[in-house]
């Protein structure tokens, strides 16, 4: 296993953990604990030399980020 | 011993399962929407250690799905709790007032070197910061009449490649340079997502 790998598993699974139990139930901060998430599965990706599934991984998670962010200050404010 | 792809698979599916669970757990529904993104990045683990081709050809449907379902979702969302009208105070975004410019010009430049659907995307995520930093009055039927034309010399190169096969170069410029305009046209309009009060 390269270091690559082992580091994207452990961060995925970090990420994971954290925005599914996370300490602040805060959308916001939810939101960048699935970030942390989609870090570890890039380092998946780059282990593996899937350019472009990460390129395009990238600009999707900008786009999930900015239609999230637009539910979120319309909604109302959390719990 | 076992080797990577079982190691990783274990990993993936603990990471399933703990989504899977917490989404199970969860009343909320803003909350459902982020651990629904969160969904789309453990199950993308799974597909991503096939590690071929085959990850990547996979892969990229899977994202365009995953973006389609969660703006719809989302939208939903906001009809049904009568949210569509315009944000009282908006987020203060500092790097949406300075940095899209910059932004934008970089990945537009980028995505034409690229070039093709991956092209189209990075460059019109270049538009889609630009849009979301200035107040835009753009003429989106210009944009629009724009892609619907690249969209046709899209098909022109498919007929080129059918009856003319000798000019298969021409043909892979053509059908490039037309789906890199077709979408970088829909990605920036989903940069005004924000902005104006209807849209």
């Amino acid at each position: 296993m390269n270091p690559e790998l082992i580091l994207g598993f452990i961060i995925l699974l970090a990420g994971v953990a954290a925005s599914a139990f996370p300490r602040e139930r805060d959308y916001i901060s939810r939101l960048i604990h699935v970030e942390i998430a989609g870090t570890g599965l890039m380092l998946v990706m780059l282990a593996y030399d899937e350019t472009i599934a990460i390129l395009t991984f990238v600009a999707v998670t900008a786009i999930a980020t900015i239609v999230l962010i637009r539910v979120i200050e319309r909604g109302e404010p959390c719990d | 011993m076992m080797d990577d792809y079982t190691i990783g698979l274990v990993v993936a599916l603990i990471a399933v399962i703990i989504t899977f669970y917490a989404a199970f757990r969860e009343k909320n529904d803003i909350h459902r929407l982020i651990i629904a993104d969160l969904a789309e990045v453990s199950a993308l683990a799974i597909i991503a250690l096939i590690a071929t081709d085959l990850a990547e050809a996979l892969i990229i449907p899977g994202l365009v799905v995953g973006i389609s379902e969660l703006m719809a979702l989302s939208e939903i969302y906001l009809v049904r709790e009568n949210l569509n009208r315009p944000v009282k105070e908006p987020f203060r975004i500092e790097v949406l007032d300075t940095a899209p410019a910059i932004i934008a010009a970089i990945l537009v430049i980028y995505g034409i070197v690229l070039s093709g659907f991956t092209g189209g995307v990075v460059a019109g995520t270049g538009m889609v910061f630009y849009f979301m930093g200035k107040k835009q009055t753009e003429r989106f039927a210009l944009v629009e009449t724009v892609s619907g034309y690249a969209w046709a010399f899209w098909i022109v190169a498919f007929f080129i490649f059918m009856v003319l096969p000798e000019y298969w170069f021409f043909a892979v410029m053509l059908a490039g340079g037309a789906i890199f305009a077709k979408v970088t046209a829909k990605m920036s309009l989903i940069g005004t997502m924000r902005g104006e009060k209807d849209v």
